[in-house]
């Protein structure tokens, strides 16, 4: 198990990573339907709806790029995470109140025909992402990362091994 | 201090990438927020009002008519139904002086939708924009499949008489193009989030709630119940 830690970690880091950077690109190429997709949900006033429309996809293709190539992993992990509990919140509250809309994940959006909602399988797909960021804050060290140590435990050993 | 690999080189990596991420995400980010937004210097076509969300306007001069809203995509095949559905209906009101109409062309779906909203503004500068807007329905093409390019407009416009060398132009330089961004920047402010969205004197009609019902869009006489009220 201890060794299969780091590449259960890869996995993670490249699914959830991956994922991100995807949906990421494909809104920021349609900024109109990013923004559409935000609104549809009801949640914000439209003109901070539409400024997160647009900042949102960037964001994302950050936090991916950063994941993928192994950076900050723990930091971008929470990220992604609480990004992905915020997205099952704002689909639940959606399908509780009865709208219906495409969840705009990717690139797509905004009203659909109630036929073609697709919020529990939009929602257990977000859960996994979660989890996985969750198994990434545990468990940061991963196998093929560029930053080999985790920040974090860089300062204690340090601050450790003089005093001592 | 410990064995572990030297950890300068890799912290100043580290700083570097994630200095570099942060530059891409936020130039990425605030070049997008402006880029969409309303642009008031931008070239207008006739009859377009920036009073009414940048529409392209009939009978703006008529008071104590209904006033129809039609936000659409070129590209949607929804808005060709409902111009197939209503279309001839409206124009009727229009040439009979019976409703204020205002056309919003937006374009979400893609680059497509771009060139044929700002082909239809060239089009309304040569008084023939309702016959360029059916002709572009009737023969929609497949979604971003390439087929909508300067040469198919032109041919479009040449089918619905306009032959002048300044639609052309217009066409082929996108003259329109920062309208066709204002329209879409005025559809995010009035909260339009599918397409077609139509509202009647700033009402939306009803959309339909079941396969069976039709709901004041596709049913040509609950639109026109609608439109002419009560």
């Amino acid at each position: 198990m201890k060794k299969a830690q780091p590449w259960i970690g890869l996995i993670a880091r490249l699914s959830l990573g991956g994922v991100l950077l995807y949906a990421g690109y494909l809104k920021a190429l349609t900024p109109d339907k990013s923004m559409m997709a935000v609104r549809a949900y009801e949640l914000l006033p439209i003109w901070l709806a539409n400024i997160f429309g647009v900042v949102l996809p960037w964001l994302e293709i950050g936090a991916g790029v950063l994941l993928i190539i192994g950076i900050a992993i723990r930091y971008v992990a929470i990220f992604g995470s609480a990004l992905m509990i915020t997205f099952v919140i704002a689909i639940s509250q959606a399908w509780a109140r009865g709208l219906s809309i495409d969840c705009g994940c990717f690139g797509d959006g905004g009203a659909i025909d109630p036929s073609q909602t697709k919020y529990l399988e939009t929602i257990l797909r977000d859960i996994g992402f979660a989890l996985l960021g969750f198994y990434l804050i545990r468990y940061p060290l991963t196998k093929f990362a560029l930053e080999k140590r985790e920040s974090r435990q860089e300062k204690p050993s340090h601050a450790l091994t003089p005093g001592e | 201090m410990s064995s572990k690999a030297p950890q300068g080189p890799d912290n100043v990596t580290r700083n570097l990438v994630i200095g570099m991420v942060v530059l891409v995400v936020a130039v990425g980010a605030i070049f997008s927020v402006i880029s969409n937004r309303e642009n008031t210097s931008a070239a207008l076509p006739s009859s377009v009002s920036q009073d009414e969300g940048y529409g392209i306007v009939f009978n703006g001069d008529l008071t104590g008519v209904p006033v129809i809203d039609i936000w659409e995509d070129f590209q949607c095949p929804v808005c060709a139904r409902f111009e197939q559905t209503n279309g001839d209906y409206i124009e009727k009101l229009i040439e009979e002086k019976k409703a204020k109409v205002v056309y919003h062309t937006l374009s979400f779906l893609g680059p497509e939708s771009v060139l044929a909203a700002n082909a239809a503004a060239c089009a309304s500068d040569e008084n023939k924009f309702l016959g360029f807007h059916k002709a572009f329905y009737q023969n929609l093409p497949a979604e971003n499949s390439g087929a909508v390019t300067t040469d198919y407009l032109v041919g479009l416009g040449q089918g619905v008489g306009i032959t002048s060398e300044k639609f052309k132009n217009c066409v082929a330089g996108l003259n329109y193009q920062g309208w066709v961004n204002n329209v879409a920047a005025a559809g995010s402010e009035k909260n339009v989030n599918s397409t077609p969205t139509v509202f009647i004197n700033g009402k939306e009609i009803r959309r339909a709630t079941s396969g069976t019902d039709l709901g004041e869009y596709f049913d040509p006489s609950a639109f026109a119940k609608a439109v002419e009220g009560k």
